[in-house]
Formats: C-alpha cells, sequence, structure tokens
C-alpha cells in the first residue's frame, strides 16, 4: 500500500459554471501538472465527461466517473462510480428530473459535452445547475443501489453544503465521510459539527478553471486507486487511511 | 400571542397541532437550517420551503412557536409523525412566503 493523492471534486465543460477550457485533454494536462493519481470529473447532475476523461489518462491519473448531484432540499452530493453505465443511467435518471428551465448561456454559461479530441459532442439544452425532484435520502439510496459512493460536497459551504443547508446531519449512518470547503481549516469543522464524529474529512478542488485543478486534495493509503479500497479507506479497514491536504489560503 | 388565534386571523391550516397554545413573539423566515439554528429566536413561526426531517430537530432544538410551510408544500409523513412526537406544531399557508410573513408581521405589530 501507498499513498494515492486524489482530486474527486472536478468540474469540466459541461457543468455552466465552469470554464469551457476544462476539456478532457485539459484536465488531464492538469492532473499530470498537480501530480493527480485519482480524479473525479463531478459535474451538476451530470456524468459524461468522466468517460471522455477516461480514454484519454490511461493508467494514471486513475478516473472515477462522478457527479455533483443537487437533491431537492438543495444538498450537493458527490457521486463516485467504477462504471460509466451506472453513472450515466442514474445521470439519465436525474436529469429527466430536473426543471424544464432551458440554459441561457448568457446567463448561466454553456453546458458543453467535449470528447478526448477536444470535439463537441452536444450541447446539453435543459439547465444542469438546478435541484433534481428527489429528497436527498433518496438520492443517496439511489447511488448506492446501483454501487455508487455518495459524499456530502463542501458540507460546510453555503450554497449547497449538507451541513449549512440541513444545520446537522441527517439521521443515521450516511455519510461515510464529507467533503469540506477548500478554504476550510479541519479544525474549524470539527469544532462547528461535534455531530461529524470519527467521519474522515475530505478536501476537493472543486474546480471551475483549469489552475484550480489539484488546489486542494486528499491522500487516501491504499493498495490502488479504485472507489473499492476508497471505500474501504473512509472505513478505516485493513490499515487503509485517508488524509486531507491542507486548506487554500487564498483565492476564495 | 396565541398560536390558534394566529392560525385563525393569519388563515393558516394545522397539518400537527402538538401544542396550539403555544406564545407566538415573533417570525423567521429562511430555508437554510444552519441560519435558522444560529438566528431564530424562542417563539418565533418559522416559515420555509424546506421539508427534509432535520426542520423538526432544528424546531426543536431552537424552541420556535411553529414551522409554517407556505404555497401549500406538505412536508412527508415521516416529518409530521416527527413533529406529533416531538411535540412540534406544524402548519400550513396557501399563500408564498411573503403574503405569510406579510400578515404575521401586520397582526403582531398592528
Amino acid at each position: 500500500m501507498r499513498w494515492w493523492r486524489a482530486d474527486l471534486h472536478i468540474h469540466s465543460t459541461l457543468s455552466p459554471c465552469a470554464s469551457l477550457a476544462l476539456s478532457p485533454a485539459r484536465i488531464v494536462a492538469e492532473a499530470h501538472r498537480a501530480g493527480l493519481d485519482l480524479i473525479a470529473i463531478c459535474d451538476h447532475n451530470a456524468a459524461e465527461t468522466g468517460r471522455y476523461v477516461r480514454r484519454l489518462a490511461g493508467a494514471t491519473p486513475a478516473v472515477l466517473m462522478g457527479m455533483e448531484i443537487q437533491t431537492a432540499e438543495e444538498v450537493e452530493v458527490l457521486a463516485y462510480f467504477t462504471d460509466e453505465e451506472s453513472a450515466l443511467l442514474l445521470q439519465e435518471e436525474l436529469q429527466a428530473s430536473l426543471p424544464d428551465i432551458p440554459c441561457d448561456p448568457e446567463l448561466f454559461g454553456d453546458q458543453v459535452v467535449v470528447d478526448e479530441r477536444e470535439e463537441i459532442v452536444r450541447h446539453v439544452e435543459r439547465l444542469l445547475l438546478a435541484p433534481v425532484d428527489l429528497p436527498l435520502s433518496a438520492v443517496v439510496r439511489r447511488v448506492e443501489d446501483r454501487g455508487g459512493l455518495a459524499i456530502p460536497a463542501h458540507a460546510d459551504r453555503v450554497p449547497g453544503g449538507l451541513l449549512a443547508v440541513l444545520g446537522l446531519f441527517p439521521e443515521g449512518e450516511w455519510p461515510l465521510a464529507v467533503e469540506i470547503a477548500p478554504w476550510t481549516p479541519v479544525a474549524q469543522v470539527t469544532a462547528s459539527w461535534p455531530g461529524l464524529g470519527t467521519r474522515p474529512i475530505l478536501r476537493g478542488s472543486d474546480a471551475h478553471y483549469p489552475e484550480e485543478i489539484g488546489r486542494a486534495w486528499t491522500e487516501f493509503y491504499l493498495a490502488a486507486p479504485t472507489l473499492d479500497e476508497l471505500r474501504a479507506a473512509l472505513r478505516g479497514e485493513g490499515g487503509r487511511k485517508v488524509r486531507p491536504g491542507p486548506e487554500l489560503k487564498e483565492g476564495r | 400571542m396565541e398560536l390558534r388565534k394566529v392560525i385563525a386571523e393569519i388563515g393558516i391550516t394545522t397539518l400537527v397541532g402538538a401544542d396550539l397554545a403555544r406564545e407566538v413573539r415573533g417570525g423567521y423566515c429562511s430555508d437554510l437550517l444552519s441560519d435558522v439554528l444560529a438566528h431564530a429566536q424562542a417563539g418565533d413561526l418559522w416559515i420555509t420551503h424546506q421539508r427534509h426531517l432535520n426542520v423538526i430537530a432544528v424546531a426543536k432544538l431552537r424552541d420556535v412557536a411553529g414551522v409554517v410551510f407556505p404555497r401549500g408544500l406538505r412536508p412527508s409523513a415521516d416529518v409530521a409523525a416527527r413533529a406529533q412526537a416531538e411535540g412540534v406544531n406544524l402548519l400550513i399557508a396557501e399563500g408564498t412566503a411573503f403574503e405569510v410573513a406579510g400578515k404575521l408581521y401586520r397582526f403582531l405589530h398592528p
């Protein structure tokens, strides 16, 4: 086993709020620049870019299929999958339940799927930056039923953070871990939310611009950079470990 | 002002009437539960679109007089059951949050 550096929260051209420079080729180049071993592309209610990033990345970085799902409560949840089909089927289901708001590029930005050859595959017409018609508990169930891992995104942050929106952890075991904002000190989160208990804290870049990729990260002590290993690390199994990187000092 | 009088006066309906004799001292509007935890006062009538189960825990922690869901929004059965068990009043208004807050304000501050 060894330490692997992961940035599990990267947006692409498919997020209206993210830069059109974030094509798969650029994401892979920036991941190499940042020395990342493992990444996940998490667009708003969309997983599609991940498959093209995978085709380019080869062995390094390893690429999880990902999504940043906005629940009916307007809580944002990161969902990770190993196989493309599970992620894309869930994407289809979620997008069908989005409010029918067209994405006006002037107001929201473009939603473009770009492939591994830098070709535009399609534009997504419906605004992705909106809540799906499923409450948090149902979203988590959908993700887990398809073999995925669901983690609250930037839990401390307004807008969209689980703890900011819902004030407290929901009852039950979920979540296994929480992601916090790139600039939040870990000590601040553990002091503010005792309900966190022993849950591991993760940090991701939430990159919306190429240079932001890898600005925040989490290191995982694993046998291999896979979702199963990651899940085992979050449970602290077999000597696997999790270590969030330091908070970002500026650029908030 | 007693909650049952407020209900009659501003035209809202009771979904869970755990304690309608509660004193209403003011109001608070927010859908961010962390904000409600930080700023709502005991005795406030809390107007929110948020219908997650945590609403009941937050209402209890802040000791609000009741929770009003505007626009006819109804929480799920498990939320209502929890409110009943925890003694939290749940109310439903047909109007918007703006209308409910306006009526409540006018009634409390004539």
